[in-house]
């Protein structure tokens, strides 16, 4: 779920247009009370919610939770299933199929449709999901047991088989897809497979209709975090295979809580509620996704639609108390995503890390996120976002402190501006704008250090291609968001010495180690604290400027709709929405 | 006749080949991949091997343009490199109904000024309202998109709160207002110009003074004679615009939010997506092709001294 992002600017805008909720809210009140009590607690616009709330699994009250309600027949219920119909504006997502799905967009539809073994609770826990119990032996050896009233929209029943024909299709070379090293790669054979030098993923193994066993090349703590991505999803054989490349689009048949009844590009999707689910029924009947795009206040003011992100331009007016608008605000911590200035830690001035260190020192990030940002970023000192799996507040940043910076360049080879290496920082775009808070970062380096820093765009094809042969001296105007929750997504494949998206050509071998002893250490705490050390030897290390961590901030959901969760990542959960009245 | 058509159809598959390659080229040998942009920050050159490897990138180039060609000549534009899995002949379609309804909706405005202002001022020649319409119009036409647009939102969206100020609802949704005004206006210039001159030229000959002179109203001469026959150049003129209709308004439509097919071009093309840039440029050449033999065919039909051998 890798999104780079233009600039901030654009991030937020396109996040205000396109995906309302990409973060956690405050809005947790399980119980069904009438909507005014419920709409109480979210309502003091000053609050800013705190990282660690305690969260419920935020299931309406009256009902249990999906992973205790394994027995329950949606079908035999006699109460009728509540109606009603969700709106929001998303965009045209580049793919349906979920095993060529690698971005947000297209993530956030597919989820709700298909589904596998396991998945991610809006606390972004990992529960059961086709899956309803497994075993792990040694590390490696996964057993899991399916449900055996898992079917497929179409009425047949999920089997094993169809597991291990979903997974080696995902990874299969033919299917092409983007992710499918990324989230597969641990099993064994999977890379045999995906490079077409074998003809099955030895790894994985029918036991009976309702058993599969996968069997990872290492005791690898984040592999049940891959598997549930959209690559990891179970589809149908005879209706992948009888529908060619575009099966998506003229027979959709998942597993998840919705159907997808109708998919017009540019103009809309629908999804209506799966009534033969096999865990408890979604709580609203349809849900529509308007893509035809718009301006998404507007559209929700006009009540077109239930729920948007909140821009900086809208800002002042959500936020004011007197404004009714206020009364339906959800504050939230930022989402898994961190914006930075890169360095090339293989390339003048930047392999002198005395001078990388004084440019981190030299930038007030409170003074932009207050005074040009409008507090919609919070400043990042670390690099793993808060709430993330491994987060910790004791990293020691490199905070502002211009003495401190001065002091560090005077001691750096670069100290001479006669001699210094003429910098250029490259971002990506063709508007010929930069983001506003990269404009202010180069002034105070200027200003605090006299430090001269150009800016050059490159057409964002371009950006990429030289991005990976690490051509740049520094880079900014992109982020990384996370693909699975666990640190190893952020610390290790950004600044391992071998990882191939290790784009500042940064080389440190005692990190490398203590990552390589993170991968596989089995003990939880122990290796949470390897990454804390980790962490903490590359902030002081400076490969980066982090920047801030994004995601909406702010985010207005009209007072009738129950249930709905803002996440950090993409994860199901419109099935928990329900609407009142 | 027949014969011209002919042969001027003969040279579409020609024009659409020189078009072709020279776009095809373009694409393999300019900067940037699509494989990398598919991959985004996640590159990693196995993977992208493989991927180069199916979608049949790592070919030599002639081997790619003579199987694209193939496919093309047989209705099949491939599958979009950016919508993975999706035929690119449904979505170029589906983008080009966007932006020819927004083209129709623009050609009502042009045509619903400039042909009635066109005709009155020609009633009016010499006095002060003739120079004085096609001042405005003429300024009008030159107000550059970037100013027509924030100026329209503000006023019909922040000010007036007719319409939401951007997106898009097809042709009978308010939204059309904005880009239909935008794209609309300045072509009354032209249209008001050509019918003026249209209309003038009708009302010199010699069938109006006959008209006049068997006690025909003025009224009836002007709906009857006069405007009937002055609408010939503005059909012929018509068709030319047929062509403008699939091509789109690239900033009008991402400005306003608008999935037209303009827009996606241009992101197309910064997404490397060739097989879709591939489309939209043949599609666009052979309609260009096709609206000029009409505009020429046109001409014959209606006015019976044009002959083509």
């Amino acid at each position: 779920m890798k999104k780079l992002v233009i600039t901030l600017i654009t991030l937020m805008t396109l996040a205000a247009i396109a995906c309302g909720g990409t973060s956690q809210s405050a809005d947790e009140e399980p119980t069904q009370t009438p909507p005014s009590a419920s709409m109480a607690a979210p309502a003091d616009p000053g609050a800013t919610a705190e990282p660690e709330q305690a969260q419920t699994p935020g299931q309406p009250g009256t009902a249990a939770t999906p992973i205790v309600a394994l027995e329950q027949q949606p079908s035999e219920l006699t109460e009728p299933l509540p109606t009603g119909t969700f709106r929001r504006l998303w965009s045209d997502p580049p793919t349906l199929d979920p095993h060529l799905t690698g971005d947000t967009t297209s993530a956030g539809v597919v989820v709700e449709v298909f589904s596998g073994l396991v998945a991610l609770d809006t606390d972004l826990k990992l529960v059961p999901d086709i899956a309803e119990s497994w075993t792990i032996e040694d590390g490696t050896v996964y057993t899991f047991k399916l449900r055996p009233d898992a079917q497929f929209h179409n009425g047949k029943p999920v089997t094993a088989e169809d597991f291990k024909w979903s997974l080696e299709r995902a990874a299969a070379p033919e299917t092409a897809s983007p992710v499918a090293d990324t989230y597969l790669n641990d099993i064994i054979g999977a890379q045999e497979y995906i490079d077409g030098k074998a003809s099955e993923i030895s790894g994985i193994k029918v036991i009976d209709a309702h058993t599969l066993q996968i069997t990872t090349d290492a005791a690898k703590a984040y592999f049940l975090a891959k598997l549930t991505y959209p690559t990891a999803y179970v589809l149908d054989r005879e209706v992948v295979e009888g529908g060619g490349r575009s099966w998506w689009i003229d027979n959709p048949i998942g597993t998840g809580p919705f159907k997808l009844s109708e998919y017009r590009i540019a103009e809309r999707i629908v999804l209506e509620r799966n009534e033969e689910y096999y865990r408890e029924p979604a709580g609203v009947e349809t849900v529509v996704m308007n893509l035809a795009g718009g301006q998404a206040m507007a559209m929700y003011e006009n009540d077109e639609i239930e729920i948007t992100g909140v821009g900086l331009y809208d800002l002042e007016r959500v936020l004011d108390p007197n404004e009714p608008l206020n009364k339906e605000v959800k504050v939230s911590p930022p989402g898994f995503s961190v914006s930075y200035i890169g360095f090339n830690a293989g390339m003048a001035p930047f392999d002198d890390t005395k001078f990388r260190q004084a440019l981190n020192h030299a930038i007030d990030k409170e003074l932009i996120a207050t005074e040009v940002l409008s507090e919609l970023v919070q400043p990042a000192y670390s690099i793993l976002p808060p709430g993330f799996p491994g987060y910790t507040n004791e990293i020691d940043g490199l905070r502002h402190d211009p003495e401190r910076a001065r002091q560090l360049l005077s001691e750096s080879k670069y100290a001479d501006p006669e001699t210094r290496p003429r910098i250029v920082i490259t971002v990506p775009g063709t508007g010929g704008t930069i983001g506003l808070d990269l404009e202010v970062v180069l002034e105070m380096w200027k200003q605090e250090l006299g430090v001269e820093v150009e800016i050059q765009q490159v057409e964002w094809a371009t950006y990429l291609e030289d991005l990976d042969e690490k051509k740049f001296q520094a880079y900014a105007g992109i982020g990384w968001e996370a693909d699975y929750p666990d640190p190893q997504d952020f610390l290790d494949i950004l600044f391992h010495s071998e990882s191939s998206i290790n784009h500042g050509d940064f080389r440190n071998a005692e990190i490398d180690a203590v990552l390589e002893e993170a991968r596989t250490e089995p003990d939880i705490v122990r290796r949470i604290d390897l990454y804390h050390q980790a962490e903490q030897m590359i902030v002081d290390e400076a490969p980066w400027v982090p920047m801030w961590f994004t995601g909406d901030r702010y985010t207005l959901v009209k007072s009738y709709v129950e249930g709905y969760e803002m996440t950090p990542m993409i994860v199901p959960k419109l099935k928990r929405i329900t609407i009142e009245g | 006749m027949w014969v011209y058509i002919v042969k001027r159809l003969l040279w579409l598959p020609l024009l659409l080949l020189a078009a072709s390659f020279i776009t095809f080229s373009l694409g393999r040998f300019g900067p940037g991949d699509p494989v990398r942009v598919m991959l985004g920050n996640r590159y990693d050159e196995q993977t992208a091997q493989r991927i180069r490897h199916e979608l049949g990138l790592d070919r030599p180039f002639l081997a790619q343009y003579g199987d694209y060609i193939w496919n093309f000549a047989q209705g099949d534009f491939g599958e979009s490199f950016r919508y993975r899995g999706q035929p690119v002949r449904d979505l170029v379609i589906r983008k080009m109904w966007v932006s020819a309804q927004l083209a129709i909706a623009a050609m009502v405005i042009s045509l619903g000024v400039g042909l009635p202002l066109g005709f009155f001022i020609a009633h009016r020649q010499g006095r002060w309202e003739d120079p004085a319409s096609v001042t405005v119009a003429l300024v009008l036409m030159s107000v550059p998109v970037m100013v027509s647009v924030p100026a329209l939102l503000w006023t019909f969206c922040l000010k007036l709160h007719w319409v939401p100020c951007s997106g898009w609802g097809g042709l009978f949704d308010p939204r059309i207002l904005v880009p239909a005004i935008t794209m609309g206006v300045p072509g009354i210039a032209g249209l008001t110009r050509l019918m003026r001159a249209s209309t003038l030229d009708v009302l010199g000959q010699d069938f109006i003074r006959t008209a006049h002179s068997k006690g025909i109203g003025q009224m009836t001469v002007n709906s009857r004679h006069v405007f009937r026959n002055a609408l010939i150049p503005i059909v012929t003129i018509l068709a030319f615009s047929l062509a403008g209709l699939i091509s789109g308004a690239f900033i009008t439509e991402t400005i306003l939010g608008i999935p037209g097919i303009g827009r996606f071009a241009v992101e197309s093309v910064f997404d490397r997506d060739y097989p879709v840039i591939m489309a939209i440029t043949l599609i666009g050449a052979g309609a260009f092709v096709l609206a000029n033999l009409l505009a020429d065919v046109a001409y014959a039909f209606i006015d019976p001294r044009i002959r083509y051998q």
